[in-house]
């Protein structure tokens, strides 16, 4: 059992805070940012720092759902780690003359839908479903991403915010696949009709047609962008071993559900998934503004680049 | 403040009250009151001269601490005829809490009418849940009223009480090399009387100015400044609203939301407080149904019942009602049961919230910043003054200075794993020491002072009995003490306190020392009578 000592990770945690004032953001480097990079990093840097906002969206519904203290208050800590993360990219598209003065970057239509079902009915999924996607999407999106990221970009500035990003990553990674193992630990087959049971619920039908094209379309994000998707695959493989290794981790049918829908996500021959998933891509990308959620809710705008305020 | 016809009223009351002390016990003490009266009288040219003699002299009764408790204790005695007791006071003012929480909107949760001493009512209370100000005046009041100054030491700090077998004498040495000597002691420094900031990193780092709710800096120009407020318990909920409409910006930094439910505060008329004057009889039965009215909440905050879900659906739409965005919603929902925690009650709170120069902010605080405070978002909030409305150090796991009893045997030591008491009133090696709110004494639904009356009774007949029959030693039977325990914390464990939040009322552990798992009027039961077998009564020698 890779198990990790949680409350010396809470411990870990407090002591390891850091805040954007630790870093300069107006220090020499932002001009190594090339002017054919620039369009494609700005929409690439746009989804990243969503994808952390949701991200955060997501651990503040399993601080709530936290099966004891010290989970909750980590969960808490996360929450508010991966606005931070958020924000700090926020602070980076700043420096990098990405901002339309101080609004927030527009959230892609697939990113609207997911913000808009975390809003409604994250707080409703069981811990299981979210402790399961959330390592899911850290070391996918929030992984894959940030390592393609530092490849391309020789920003200083980057290189020092990532540095402390992904330091966060790991201890949320590391808590996400305790808690992967945790919810396996016990009766399969409880678990099993219990997610099956959870599968039908209709909100998380919903959240699952808001979840299946966003990866899609990071990927294609990331084509755009010159990078292989290879990597991301990689990835996505990574979290099918790392939640794996143990008996535990293997007997939690979330994980299951998850790895084997990653499986499907890195098979592009797979057309029975891919072809309908690309076009439900096409398809939200269609919708038009009018019937999309309008409402925003109001943690979404508690995002900000600005070190002190 | 009161007026001179209430002041005679008060003391009236309190002579008329006095030989309404009824209960069969008392009845005992009544007769041994004579003796200790003649004591009493022998004494008192005595303290005509300097205080420097009276000294050496060991008194009846010390008592530590001129907040509610000491004052009550006081008048107890008095009442019952023992004159001779000293009251020790740190400060150079009588009033405790009500002295030390002077921060603007501080007031009391519970109603005046209530919150107050059944022996010496107040019919002129000006609203149903007065302020610090008038509550300290009413506590001034008890002292000019009962002619207590004449017993209170200013400027007295005890750093040790000790108990002395051979004399059977408490000792207790105050700071300076004074030592004041008397056969029983009385606990009553309150416990929330230590202001304590809160363990955040850089805390002596923050430049701008450091206030704290129970130490207010009443010369601080708010006006302009750029405030936060750590904290969101009972003092901040007050503090907020007064303090957002004088302020540039005000940011209320929560780690836990609180239930919220409304405060039924209203102005007294006139005409009522005319009718409390003239007829006493009113306001006592006013006080009677305050006192069930919140003796029936006991079955919503104390244990898990229908009710409890009745009291959080108030609480719920309360918040509804006074909170349109969802999203900070969700953040003021508490995510525990209703009682777990102190309930707060404000109707000003949450709009003063979302004033627009006001925002809930509720991340994790990382460290104080020279210029502000820095939240785990990566956030540095700067702001001119912060003001801590963290509450107090409760000493659940130790006494505020050193208590040594019987064998040397130190009392800090003993609760070093959770305080235990007999009847929360006792504790077994340490005789003739008596507390006020003492372990297992805390209500979570009704006045505290109503628990205080009943523990001062309790310990003015045990005092009578130590005085009357000349006991070296009253002392409660450490198996006695044992079993009571026992059962308290089976109760407790079957309460919302022990429901899994985290509170000041449990230790790191989650060991409850500090509620008693009952009704006031269950409390009241257990105290109205000492069981003089429960306790080894050692006469004094000669």
């Amino acid at each position: 059992m890779a198990s990790i000592d949680l409350d010396k990770m809470l411990a870990k945690i407090k002591s390891s805070q850091w805040a954007l004032a630790d870093i300069d953001w107006d220090a020499p480097g932002a001009e190594k940012i090339t002017a054919e990079q620039w369009p494609k990093l700005k929409a690439f840097m746009a989804d990243l720092m969503w994808i952390e906002h949701v991200g955060a969206r997501g651990f503040a519904a399993m601080a709530k759902k936290a099966p004891n203290d010290t989970l909750k208050q980590i969960y808490t800590y996360f929450h508010a780690e991966e606005q931070r993360h958020a924000n700090a990219e926020m602070a980076l598209m700043k420096r990098w003359g990405m901002l339309d003065g101080d609004r927030l970057p527009k959230p892609n239509k697939n990113l609207r839908l997911v913000i808009e079902w975390l809003d409604r009915y994250s707080d409703d999924m069981p811990l299981e479903v979210l402790g399961s996607v959330i390592p899911m999407l850290e070391i996918a999106l929030d992984g894959a991403l940030c390592t393609f990221l530092l490849e391309t970009v020789d920003d200083p500035v980057c290189h020092q915010a990532f540095a402390r990003i992904n330091d966060d990553e790991s201890r949320h990674l590391g808590v996400g696949f305790h808690v992967l193992e945790m919810q396996g630990h016990g009766d399969t087959y409880i678990k099993v009709l219990k997610a099956i049971g959870t599968l039908m619920d209709p909100r998380l039908i919903l959240g699952i047609a808001s979840y299946v094209p966003l990866l899609n379309r990071m990927r294609d994000n990331i084509i755009d962008m010159g990078l292989g998707e290879e990597r991301l695959y990689a990835a996505m493989k990574k979290f099918e071993r790392i939640g794996g290794r143990t008996a535990d981790g293997r007997r939690n049918p979330w994980y299951q559900i998850i790895s084997r829908h990653g499986r499907l996500v890195v098979n592009r021959d797979h057309r029975l998934y891919h072809a309908p998933v690309d076009a439900m891509v096409r398809l939200t990308n269609r919708i038009p503004d009018r019937v999309m959620p309008s409402r925003v809710p109001t943690w979404v705008k508690g995002i900000t680049y600005k070190p002190v305020v | 403040m009161m007026s001179e016809q209430d002041k005679s009223q008060l003391t009236e009351e309190a002579v008329a009250n006095k030989p309404t002390a009824k209960k069969a016990t008392v009845k005992k003490a009544a007769t041994r009151r004579k003796t200790v009266a003649k004591k009493a009288v022998v004494k008192k040219p005595a303290r005509k001269k300097s205080v420097a003699r009276r000294v050496d002299k060991p008194a009846s009764v010390l008592i530590v601490g001129a907040g509610f408790a000491g004052l009550g204790m006081a008048i107890r005695l008095k009442q019952a005829g023992i004159e001779d007791f000293v009251i020790l006071e740190r400060a150079n003012q009588v009033g405790g809490t009500w002295r030390d929480n002077t921060y603007p909107g501080a007031a009391c949760d519970i109603p005046s009418n209530l919150y107050s001493y059944s022996f010496a009512p107040n019919p002129g209370w000006s609203r149903s849940f007065s302020g610090s100000d008038e509550i300290l005046g009413y506590i001034h009041h008890l002292v000019s009223a009962f002619g207590l100054s004449r017993h209170i030491r200013f400027n007295q700090n005890v750093s040790a009480l000790t108990f002395d077998e051979q004399a059977g004498l408490w000792l207790a040495a105050v700071e300076g090399g004074r030592t004041v000597q008397a056969r029983a002691a009385v606990m009553a420094q309150g416990p929330l009387s230590n202001a304590a900031f809160p363990d955040i990193d850089g805390l002596d780092t923050f430049q701008g100015k450091k206030i704290h709710s129970a130490r207010w800096d009443h010369d601080y120009d708010f006006s302009g400044q750029r405030v936060a407020v750590i904290g969101t318990g009972a003092s901040a909920v007050q503090i907020v609203p007064e303090l957002a409409g004088r302020v540039k910006s005000l940011k209320v930094f929560q780690r836990t939301p609180a239930w919220v439910i409304p405060r039924p505060d209203f102005k007294t008329p006139r005409w009522n407080q005319r009718l409390f004057a003239k007829v006493p009889a009113s306001q006592k039965a006013v006080r009677k149904a305050l006192f069930w009215t919140h003796e029936t909440m006991a079955l919503a905050v104390i244990w898990n019942s229908p009710l409890t879900r009745l009291a959080e659906r108030l609480a719920l739409g309360h918040l509804r009602n006074q909170v349109k965005d969802d999203w900070m919603r969700r953040q003021l929902t508490p995510d525990f049961r209703i009682g777990c925690k102190r309930v707060l009650v404000s109707n000003d709170y949450y709009p003063a919230l979302q004033r627009d120069n006001a925002q809930l902010i509720t991340w994790p605080i990382a460290r104080l910043a020279p210029n502000g405070i820095r939240t785990s978002d990566g956030v540095e909030h700067q702001c001119d003054c912060i003001v801590f409305a963290t509450g107090f150090d409760v000493p659940k796991a130790g006494t505020p200075f050193p208590i040594r009893g019987l064998q040397g045997r130190e009392l800090g030591e003993e609760w070093a794993t959770g305080a235990q008491a007999y009847k929360s009133i006792n504790v077994a090696g340490y005789p003739n020491l008596f507390f006020t709110f003492g372990p297992n004494s805390g209500p979570g639904h009704n006045s505290a002072l109503v628990y205080m009356e009943s523990q001062l009774d309790y310990a003015v007949r045990a005092i009578g009995r130590i005085l009357g029959d000349n006991l070296k030693m009253l002392d409660v039977k450490e198996d006695v003490q044992a079993r009571y325990n026992r059962h308290i914390q089976k109760r407790l464990a079957k309460t919302n306190w022990n429901s899994g939040c985290k509170s000041w009322y449990l230790t790191e552990d989650g060991f409850n020392a500090t509620m008693y798992p009952g009704f006031a009027s269950q409390y009241q039961r257990q105290m109205a009578d000492v069981n003089w077998a429960d306790y080894q009564q050692i006469p004094a020698s000669g």
